[in-house]
């Protein structure tokens, strides 16, 4: 990206929601994952699908990569997938560090 | 052996470690050399799937290599497998590359492949450091600060030394760096027997090689040159200067290819029988190829048709495959280039199941004008050719799949499901 680009916090969402639908598919005896690392290599966050099973593999699917890395707008994009989904997030490379805006720690 | 006339440069070759799989660790915060991950191409035609990439601690935990197939990978928990994502992976190598401008002029940089990149250090290296190894040392630290990516170097005083160095001493080094120089030939070179580990032998030319009588690189160094040319052709002499670390070429002499021509090959998804979706596939390799070569405003005057046999459809005379050329009247018209392809197919094929086509176009000139045929409606060639064009052009603004034919929709048909792919490969999500 580069620049001062405006990012649509609520397209961001929307975008890594639809594609999660078809991912997440709610098999027995299998664990789904949001992972979202924060990559300094590439100034930006990425979000991941993992998944767990018994006896296979575990697999991590790209979902999207926000060019950002500005807690604020990553603190929105974050809850509005909360709202749509329960999947467990895990916050990778973060540090020890709180939300700009509830104040409540990063994990 | 006197090298005193040979050319005495400093070239790096540099490669990333497991360039896939470490693009796509450091992606999710890990670190390239401690985490166990596959990259794996589930794309069509890849059957079960393909693995394009493992990590380091993957080949070593699990002996997974590269092209390893998915039942080959055990079913543990611990290996993280991951889907192939090959726009990210260009784009990071162009920013290795401009990584590298920072050492040497543009003109003595030579990418090799998606990973590797050969430095033409001569004229530049001692402006960076005391020694080629603490240069080297210096790119590496900056690729793994800025991108996190491990880099291998070989160093080396023309390129073919660099990639000896970088192949069979820099990836076994824990520095990652390895130098040769035509000295450490027969210290270092010299010993190795599994010939197929030295760069640009395979099994069949370390076959051949060990029916003369060469077991080591040591042997092939002391054979007499005239009689290794003369038994082997060019390749002889070339393996000769190989084993002495004897390399002429010359990287900005750019050498024009004898005749240029345009291809495009496929494997299918599965063995197809029956004629109908066979052609379909032809048409629309062939459209593919043809959109390119129109591209470049050339016309053809030669097409060319490769069909693989699927294993089991071999024909009855053993053999794996057909191979037919056909000269034509010069001409750059969709319609007229297919009918001669299938007409070629109808010729020779009898019936085999296919598993694998390919369509050359050779012979090429400029294309400024219509060669009008004598025996044809004028109108309708010059129509035909205006049609042609207007395909071109919607493609080239709205993509390539802008306007497809309506057999491409039919089963069978791979250009659909192909033209999101690079490589052969996911090209990882859209808008990232």
């Amino acid at each position: 990206m580069g620049g001062i680009a405006m990012i649509d916090e609520q397209a961001e969402t929307k975008l890594i929601l639809t594609r999660l639908a078809p991912l997440f598919t709610a098999q027995w005896h299998c664990q789904y994952r949001i992972d979202v690392v924060n990559n300094p290599y590439g100034a930006a966050i990425n979000f991941f699908l993992d998944i767990r099973r018994t006896h296979h593999r575990e697999r991590s699917i790209p979902l999207h990569t926000v060019a950002t890395q500005d807690l604020e707008v990553l603190e929105r994009v974050v809850w509005g997938i909360r709202q749509e989904t329960a999947l467990t997030l895990n916050f990778v490379n973060f540090g020890h560090v709180r939300w700009p805006i509830s104040q409540r720690w990063i994990r | 052996m006197d090298y005193s006339q040979e050319p005495h440069g400093l070239f790096f070759m540099i490669d990333n470690k497991s360039f896939y799989a470490s693009v796509e660790s450091v992606e999710r915060g890990l670190n390239p050399l401690e985490s166990v991950i596959v990259v794996m191409s589930e794309a069509d035609n890849t059957g079960s799937g393909l693995v394009l990439a493992a990590s380091p601690m993957a080949k070593k935990l699990f002996g997974i290599s590269n092209v390893s197939r998915q039942y080959e990978v055990p079913r543990d928990p611990r290996i993280l497998v991951v889907p192939p994502r090959m726009n990210l992976y260009i784009r990071k190598n162009l920013l290795i590359n401009r990584i590298f401008r920072d050492y040497v002029a543009d003109a003595d940089l030579f990418p090799y492949s998606i990973d590797e990149s050969i430095l033409d250090m001569t004229k530049s290296w001692r402006l960076f450091g005391e020694t080629p190894e603490a240069v080297a040392r210096q790119i590496q630290v900056r690729i793994r600060h800025e991108l996190g990516l491990y880099t291998t170097v070989g160093i080396g005083e023309n390129p073919t030394q660099a990639k000896l160095a970088l192949d069979l001493q820099a990836k076994h080094d824990h520095e990652l760096i390895g130098r040769l120089t035509y000295a450490d030939f027969p210290e270092h070179i010299w010993p190795i027997t599994d010939l197929t580990k030295v760069w640009s032998i395979g099994h069949r030319t370390a076959a051949h090689l060990n029916r003369l009588g060469i077991h080591s690189m040591g042997d092939l160094a002391h054979v007499n040159p005239y009689a290794l040319q003369q038994e082997m052709g060019v390749i002889g002499g070339q393996l000769f200067a190989l084993a002495w670390g004897i390399d002429r070429s010359q990287l900005t002499q750019i050498r024009p290819a004898k005749e240029k021509s345009w291809s495009n090959s496929q494997v299918l998804p599965r063995d197809y029988h029956q004629q109908r979706a066979i052609e379909l596939v032809l048409r629309e390799i062939a459209q593919q190829v043809i959109a390119r070569m129109r591209h470049h405003h050339q016309q053809t005057a030669c097409v060319s048709l490769s069909v693989g046999f699927a294993w089991d459809g071999k024909a009855d005379d053993g053999r794996s495959g057909l191979h037919h050329t056909r000269r034509i009247e010069p001409t750059d018209n969709a319609q007229t280039i297919i009918r001669e392809l299938v007409t070629l197919f109808r010729e020779h094929w009898s019936g085999q199941a296919v598993r694998n086509l390919a369509v050359g176009l050779s012979r090429l000139s400029a294309s400024g004008h219509v060669q009008l045929d004598l025996f044809q409606n004028p109108q309708r060639q010059l129509k035909d050719d205006r049609f042609d064009r207007l395909i071109d052009d919607l493609r080239d603004r709205f993509g390539k799949t802008a306007v497809i034919p309506a057999s491409s929709l039919l089963p069978g048909g791979t250009m659909l499901s192909r033209a999101a792919l690079v490589g052969g490969h996911n090209g990882g999500n859209s808008y990232d």
